[in-house]
């Protein structure tokens, strides 16, 4: 077989073993390369940083379920222990059914490091069905839209939900989103366009590149994209002092970098292959 | 009246959200509210569209003996364990309701098996795509032309730029990356937005006018 | 050694079992196989489950039982009723019923959806392109905001199929093109790191919670 072929013809088990062999070695042998926070990433910190713990409370959407979590769930962990931190108030809700119990699981994880108590602290407001009108009826009234908590307990015996009528009272809002419904197909036309709400994202990185234009007009107020947005946040709290927990996403960012040479590596071979097949043709 | 009745709602419901946007009288207000509550009690009800789907199609499989039987009874036990568990051991670990949701320290409660079992299954689900893109980029993404090399180029500086190894490749590296999906990608970006946006509006339209009725369904009723 | 010392705990013999349904997942790498196809039934199932008690206990209790049996607001039963109209899809004379309470919320999610988008996706998304003052204050901004500007008209020009592109329209659509890569370019780049993140995730899973061989 002659090179071009050889070079683009690679046997797909080979590739395989190749990817799996590139992500696994950093895990043992890191390489300890930190790179920058990106200024949509460092919007996002800076707003949590900015909200004051004694005003409303910081609503976060989990609007994502078990298929995006390795890129959203390290982001919603990072966020809460910022907010915690910080001794500000978090509201959790979910627009993905299927994503309510990754908002549980992270409150149990994230609220005891902090001793925060429920319903003082922190509250779970669950999942509702029908998409737009859960986040049009927040806008009217989160006790109408939310009558109970997660749990079934009536949101007016909550205390810090006392006084939380809509989003009037909520300074700051971040959807963790991984498609529809999330920040780009609801949070952004129903509750930023109308209501004004000041609104941040995390997105998976399949649809950062979508956010720019609203982060251009100012519709979105930062945003944490994939998984490297994600280590951003963790490392900006770690560095602030806020928590001293394990960083999965930046530990993970090694093997990042490199899978990431290793496919440009891979499509440069195959490109090199082709073009000597195409000249060896002509 | 079969086709009628639905689309007649279809429009009142749409031309009424639509007026109601632009009128702030304490009326629109109500009957905006009102209908907020409404479409989240009917929506809850298209559960009932997916679980008959589920049950059915797997039921059928079960019941015919098909090729692959098996695996149809994995799937309804799954479904019928975890709504049990679910509905009779409630939300809350700490205040089960009708059935005791742990044994000792074993918990099998729904958010235990949410945790241990739903997510290593979903978040797994797509795990093994980083090798078949890293196979399929591999053989399929050529630079043929211009065009596709632009794209190849464009890929590259946002895969090596958004990672840290980036910035220890290139210290500027980083920030032509960020200028490309800040400046030439949002632009074109925005562009298809605009477009989306359209079409959104006119589907919309399409579908309060009943222009369009592919979800009336096929067939003559 | 960790991993056999987890089977002396609940949440360890959990982990165990995670483990192996991600074991099962991965082994669809070398070829669909009875494990992996065990896996993913399991999960269909379980995601249905999960759905039919969020659905009660997040929604239908709070939201319809309580307030229309323990409060009496029987205005709900009218949306109530409209939603049974989709049990019509088990009685194959009255499945046509089922269009009923689609109807409604379609027409409805249609109406609010057109003043949203007009509103979030176009007019907004103009304002951003507009120039103001404060992108004039520097040269770097006013030239940027000149290439985005070029961008999007460009762009939107090369989507516009109802007429013949030739002559200068045909010019302006080749600059959109060159935008419209660059915008996929990097929509493929960051769809790279999406796909390489839920390979690491689930890594870390197995390396560290499972086998024990990574720490933090």
């Amino acid at each position: 077989m002659r090179l071009g072929e050889a070079l683009s013809k690679i046997d797909r088990r080979i590739v395989f073993a190749f990817m799996a062999l590139v992500v696994i070695v950093p895990f043992f042998l890191p390489l300890g390369i930190l790179g920058r926070v990106s200024r949509p990433a460092q919007q996002v910190f800076d707003a949590v940083e900015e909200l004051d713990p004694n005003e409303g409370p910081l609503l976060m959407s989990v609007d994502f379920d078990p298929q995006s979590m390795p890129e959203l769930y390290p982001m919603l962990t990072s966020v809460l222990r910022h907010a915690f931190a910080r001794d500000v108030r978090v509201v959790l809700m979910g627009l993905w059914v299927t994503g309510v119990g990754l908002g549980e699981q992270a409150l149990n994880e994230v609220a005891p490091e902090y001793d925060k108590v429920y319903g003082e602290d922190y509250v779970y407001l669950g999942w509702k069905p029908g998409f737009a009108a859960v986040v049009l009826g927040m806008g009217k009234s989160i006790p109408e839209t939310f009558p109970t908590d997660h749990y079934g307990t009536p949101l007016e015996s909550l205390p810090m939900m006392q006084g939380i009528r809509n989003f009037n009272q909520v300074p700051f809002a971040i959807s963790l989103s991984a498609g529809d419904p999330g920040a780009l197909t609801l949070w952004i036309p129903y509750v930023q366009s109308r209501f004004g709400q000041k609104l941040g994202a995390g997105m998976t990185a399949v649809s950062a590149a979508d956010a720019y234009p609203y982060l251009q007009s100012g519709q979105l107020t930062g945003m944490l994209g994939g998984m490297k947005g994600a280590a951003e946040y963790e490392y900006l709290v770690q560095q602030a002092g806020y928590s001293t927990a394990a960083m999965p996403a930046v530990q993970a960012m090694d093997s990042q970098s490199m899978a990431h040479l290793a496919i440009i590596l891979l499509i440069l071979l195959g490109n090199i292959g082709f073009v000597l097949t195409r000249k060896r043709r002509q | 009246m079969k086709q009628t009745i639905p689309r007649l709602l279809c429009l009142v419901a749409g031309l009424v959200m639509i007026v109601q946007f632009f009128i702030p009288h304490s009326i629109s207000e109500t009957v905006f509210a009102e209908s907020l509550r409404w479409v989240r009690i009917i929506s809850a009800f298209a559960l009932v569209l997916g679980v008959r789907s589920i049950v059915f199609h797997h039921g059928t499989k079960v019941r015919r003996k098909s090729s692959g039987w098996g695996y149809s009874v994995v799937t309804l036990v799954g479904m019928i364990v975890m709504a049990v568990v679910g509905l009779l051991g409630g939300v809350d670990p700490n205040a089960p309701k009708l059935i005791p949701t742990s044994i000792g320290t074993f918990s099998f409660h729904m958010q235990t098996l949410y945790e241990n079992l739903m997510v290593p299954l979903g978040a797994t689900m797509f795990a093994t795509l980083a090798f078949y893109m890293a196979s399929a980029a591999y053989r399929a993404f050529r630079a043929r032309n211009k065009e596709a090399t632009l794209l190849l180029i464009a890929a590259f500086v946002v895969m090596i730029g958004m990672v840290p190894i980036g910035s220890a490749i290139w210290p500027k590296l980083p920030d032509v990356a960020q200028w490309l999906l800040d400046v030439p990608s949002m632009a074109a970006k925005r562009g298809i937005l605009f477009g989306v946006a359209l079409g959104i509006i006119g589907t919309s339209l399409k579908i309060i006018l009943g222009i369009e009725r592919g979800w009336l369904g096929g067939g003559r009723s | 050694m960790h991993v056999f010392q987890l089977l002396t705990t609940a949440q360890g013999i959990w982990i165990w079992i995670g483990a192996l349904l991600t074991l099962f997942i991965f082994s669809f790498l070398f070829g669909d196989n009875p494990l992996y196809k065990f896996a993913e039934h399991l999960y269909v199932g379980l995601s249905v489950g999960y759905m039919i008690a969020i659905y009660y206990w997040n929604f239908f209790k709070p939201d319809l039982i309580d307030p229309l049996f323990g409060q009496g607001r029987i205005i709900l039963l009218i949306p109530a009723l409209l939603g049974i109209c989709y049990f019509a899809v088990f009685i194959q004379k009255a499945s046509w019923a089922v269009r009923i309470p689609m109807g409604f919320v379609l027409g409805w999610g249609s109406g609010v959806a057109i003043p949203a988008i007009l509103q979030a996706n176009i007019i907004k998304q103009i304002q951003g392109s507009l120039f103001t003052t404060q992108m004039l204050a520097r040269w770097d901004t006013i030239v940027w905001n000149i290439i985005i500007l070029v961008g999007v008209i460009t762009t939107v020009v090369y989507f516009f199929f109802s007429r013949e592109q030739k002559g200068v329209f045909k010019t302006i659509s080749n600059i959109g093109i060159v935008y419209i890569m660059i915008g996929f370019g990097a929509s493929f780049g960051y769809t790279v790191m999406a796909r390489v993140s839920l390979l690491l995730g689930r890594l870390q899973f197995l390396l560290r919670d499972w086998l024990g061989v990574i720490q933090y």
